[in-house]
């Protein structure tokens, strides 16, 4: 009995961390800049190609994972600057730019690269509970997500760059009428962002196979969470990512993974059509 | 009231909180032009998107020749002989003007005579010299004639104007005043939310004023010009808010 | 009532445009006299694509709401009529009644889901979202369907390998035989269908519909407040330009006797929106010339390498959304159209 509610955890435990962790650069974004990013993707398959390279030159695990997250973050500065600056607020617009940037990255890469690159193996441990084995290291990607959304929460409430940020996903004008570079504010969450969704790719990539477009697995998953959740990460991002996991996994222990995809869909149509603003919208007019 | 081509009851709408208008019977006569007016923050813009269905009552109801259409969604009302002018301008502002008056007047001019109706609102609003222009290139004081063309074009039997001399010159605002009347000579009815005192003395017949969401007075316009009451709460000797 | 192919919601209305419309269809009529068997047939595959560009600028373009579903349409009536050719076994003129049945499929699938997402005032850019999301389940789904179990009928899909064996379409002709549409008989039915189309299209968006419309991308309040009721106006739109979608995909799937899940995913799903956003979606016209325009020219790309197509497509869309948002096609029109305008007026004053 224990065993099987401890597996059906194990399952939620595993969507929530996939939602979550591939969804809070994405909600970042949104949030900040009312821009959509469709490179997000390629920012996660940057992070997980990163990594690997670097554990292939020697590096350990942990400390290639973090690189991997600071090349996708410094490119991602990168990027912000010279393409997505022209979209705030405009986010059919930025969604197009950024789609087209995407297709370049991945056919690009396939053309140079290739289609396949070796990939590095989970890493060892499993633990039995009743019949049922459990992979150790996707208890720790759990754990990272929840460190992820503790790291969000303490950058932007206790930290003077959160504070900037907030008041400026608030208004912008009105900000830097105070004094806050905008600019520069928009620049580091692009690339908070962007690292974000890099650390995603680096916690997965021992889990799956490396192509150029990998970044499609994540894709549809990180929106609708974004969707769900609404413009504000701190309140939006974890509501949604524990409501989509509880679909998620039960629809997947009851009809499998393609019932489990059809109907987190289903459901995200019907929820946006409750929550045209998301969860944080409507956690924001309680508060009123 | 018999008569009353617009009425309410006790219509009331809250915003989580706040109570924007709470329990407001206005009565509209047929043939009046009756406006709406009250300080800052009394309620009338929100009343005004009750009335039009932009925003559905918390409590109450709202009768158009006596028909309860509450639950009607904006376009309904329109369907039904309501013309309605919001506070922003809003024109079609990438298409021409007399495309803007198309569309308006399509569903109730056969396609033989569009021509010449859009000609005539096209005169009416002073707008003939610029029919192919991008109603978007007008000046705001023309654009909110076009906006009233528009609305005229529906036929309607109840015209509602939110401030629609907002951004006007004085000049612009008495020619509007003058439209308003020679549209109401010839039978229309008129509710207009506004600010302007001496607009509203222009054109007034009957007023309904609104103080923090309630019905504070109604009556003729020679009433409420004379009410010490009312003059008290737009010049501030009341409670503090 | 009579509905006119010219009016304000069309670029090119006067003699000259029609005049080059005109030499345009007559020389498309007279290509297969000159020319190879295997280029008409070319031709023909070229042109199939168009019905779904011209249904995104309906959608999109005179409706306003970015739609990422035409793949999804694509795909549904593509495998639609595989499915139902199959079974009919594809004789007797069988085929046109998979085909019609195929994109009333598509029609009703978007009825549904257009309603869902219109009535739920689902707009901007989670209409995008949303569609794309339908669109990336529906491509996972048919690549999960390699198994024997996955049949409807005698039809298998078969998975990421495609479904195929469908007859192509055909007629009962002359002494028993079979008129097999494939190569120049295809290329007829294409062009025909699309002349069809294109007429339709520009009388419907010139049209009172057409009118509402264009009111309602502009400010869909002050279009409701006019007393139309906007929803209606935006789900037939929505609903007919996806079913073009889903003629794409029956004729692609007749003419290559297999369709698989590659196109209806990603990079599928982009392709779309790279040729309407470069052509100008705000006109059917420079949507369909501009859109035959890229085709092409992915098509000549693609023969060496499918990479550097597709990255000339992203490059594509990202130079148009940062440097011409009208569409280069569009705008180069007009500029031409100005550059003339004011030739003519410098001659006069000459």
């Amino acid at each position: 009995m224990f065993a099987e509610l401890f597996s059906f955890l194990y399952q939620f435990a595993d969507v929530f961390a996939f939602l979550v962790l591939s969804a809070s650069g994405l909600a970042i974004v949104f949030g900040m800049m009312g821009v959509i990013n469709m490179a997000h993707g390629e920012f996660i398959m940057c992070g997980a190609y990163v990594t690997v390279a670097l554990v292939q030159a020697g590096f350990p695990l942990p400390l290639a994972q973090l690189g991997g997250a600071v090349a996708a973050g410094l490119i991602g500065i990168a990027v912000e600057a010279l393409v997505v600056r022209n979209f705030y607020k405009r986010p059919l617009d930025s969604l197009l730019a950024t789609w087209g940037l995407s297709l370049v990255v991945t056919q690009g890469l396939l053309l140079t690269v290739g289609s396949t690159m070796p990939g590095i193996g989970t890493p060892p441990g499993s633990f039995t509970i009743g019949q049922y084995t459990f992979s150790t290291y996707r208890m720790v990607l759990f754990g990272c997500a929840l460190a992820v959304l503790g790291l969000i929460y303490v950058v932007f409430m206790r930290t003077r760059f959160g504070v900037h940020a907030r008041a400026t996903m608030q208004n912008a004008a009105i900000a830097q009428c105070l004094g806050v570079q905008v600019g520069r504010v928009y620049g580091l969450s692009f690339g908070l962002g962007a690292a974000l969704a890099g650390l995603c790719g680096a916690l997965y990539a021992p889990t799956m196979t490396l192509i150029p477009t990998m970044g499609a697995t994540f894709i549809v998953e990180s929106f609708v969470t974004v969707v769900v959740g609404g413009a504000n990460v701190l309140l939006g991002t974890a509501p949604a990512g524990l409501l989509l996991a509880a679909i998620r996994a039960g629809l997947n222990g009851w009809g499998g993974q393609i019932i489990g995809q059809i109907g987190m869909l289903l459901a995200v149509i019907v929820i946006i059509r409750i929550l045209p603003d998301g969860i944080s919208g409507l956690l924001a007019r309680r508060a009123r | 009231m018999d008569g009353d081509l617009l009425r309410t009851q006790g219509l009331t709408k809250r915003f989580g909180g706040h109570t924007a208008v709470s329990g407001v019977d206005l009565a509209i006569r047929q043939g009046e032009i009756h406006c709406l007016i009250g300080p800052n923050g009394a309620g009338k813009s929100t009343l005004f998107k009750l009335i039009v269905g932009t925003h559905t009552p918390s409590a109450g109801a709202i009768f158009f020749q006596d028909q309860d259409v509450t639950g009607a969604r904006p376009y309904q009302r329109v369907q039904r002989g309501m013309s309605i002018k919001i506070q922003a301008p809003s024109v079609f502002r990438e298409l021409p003007v007399r495309l803007n008056l198309r569309i308006a007047l399509q569903h109730h001019v056969p396609r033989a005579a569009l021509a010449a109706e859009e000609d005539r609102l096209l005169e009416l609003v002073e707008l003939t010299a610029d029919a192919a222009r991008p109603a978007g290139q007008l000046s705001h004081g023309q654009q909110q004639w076009l906006e009233i063309g528009m609305a005229l074009a529906l036929q309607p039997r109840l015209l509602l104007l939110d401030e629609p001399t907002a951004g006007m010159s004085p000049h612009e605002t008495h020619r509007t005043g003058e439209l308003i009347q020679r549209l109401n000579a010839q039978g229309m009815t008129v509710l207009v939310v506004e600010h302007d005192m001496t607009f509203i003395r222009q054109i007034a017949q009957r007023v309904t004023v609104l103080h923090f969401g309630k019905l504070f007075a109604h009556g003729t316009i020679a009433e409420i010009v004379a009410d010490p009451r009312v003059a008290e709460i737009y010049l501030g000797n009341t409670h503090a808010a | 009532m009579f509905l006119s192919v010219n009016g304000p919601q069309t670029a090119g209305n006067g003699r000259a445009f029609w005049l080059a419309f005109a030499a345009v269809l007559a020389a498309a009529l007279a290509y297969p006299v000159f020319a190879d068997p295997y280029d008409v047939g070319n031709f023909a595959y070229l042109l199939l694509w168009v019905f779904m560009a011209m249904g995104l600028c309906l959608i999109w373009g005179y409706g306003g709401m970015l739609s990422f579903g035409q793949t999804f349409f694509f795909g549904i009536s593509g495998y639609a009529y595989g499915v139902l050719a199959i079974n009919f076994g594809g004789a007797d003129g069988t085929t046109f009644l998979a085909l019609v049945l195929a994109v009333g499929l598509s029609a009703l699938a978007a009825l549904v889901l257009g309603y869902f997402m219109i009535w739920g005032r689902v707009t901007g850019v989670f209409f995008g979202i949303v569609t794309l999301s339908a669109t990336l389940v529906l491509a996972f789904f048919l690549g999960q369907t390699a198994g024997p179990e996955w049949r409807i009928g005698d039809a298998r899909l078969n998975g990421f390998n495609g479904m195929g064996g469908m007859e192509p379409l055909n007629l009962p002709w002359l002494d028993g035989d079979s008129l097999y549409f494939e190569g120049t008989a295809l290329y007829y039915l294409v062009v025909a269908l699309i002349v069809l189309v294109y007429l339709g299209l520009r009388m419907l968006v010139n049209s009172r519909f057409g009118n509402v419309l264009v009111a309602s991308r502009e400010d869909p309040q002050r279009a409701e407040l006019l007393g139309y009721d906007v929803r209606k106006y935006q789900l037939a739109a929505f609903v007919l330009g996806s079913s073009l979608a889903g003629l794409s995909g029956v004729l692609y799937t007749s003419w290559g006797q297999f369709i698989t899940p590659s196109s209806v995913g990603l990079p599928a799903a982009a392709m779309p929106i790279v040729w309407v956003a470069f052509s100008g979606r705000s006109d059917i016209t420079a949507a369909l010339a501009g859109s035959f325009i890229v085709l092409l020219l992915f098509q000549t790309i693609t023969v060496y390498s499918q990479q550097a197509a597709l990255i000339l497509m992203g490059a594509m869309l990202l130079a148009t959304v940062m440097l011409a948002p009208q569409g280069f096609v569009l705008g180069a029109v007009r500029g031409l159209a100005r550059a003339a305008r004011r030739g003519r007026l410098a001659g006069q004053e000459a």
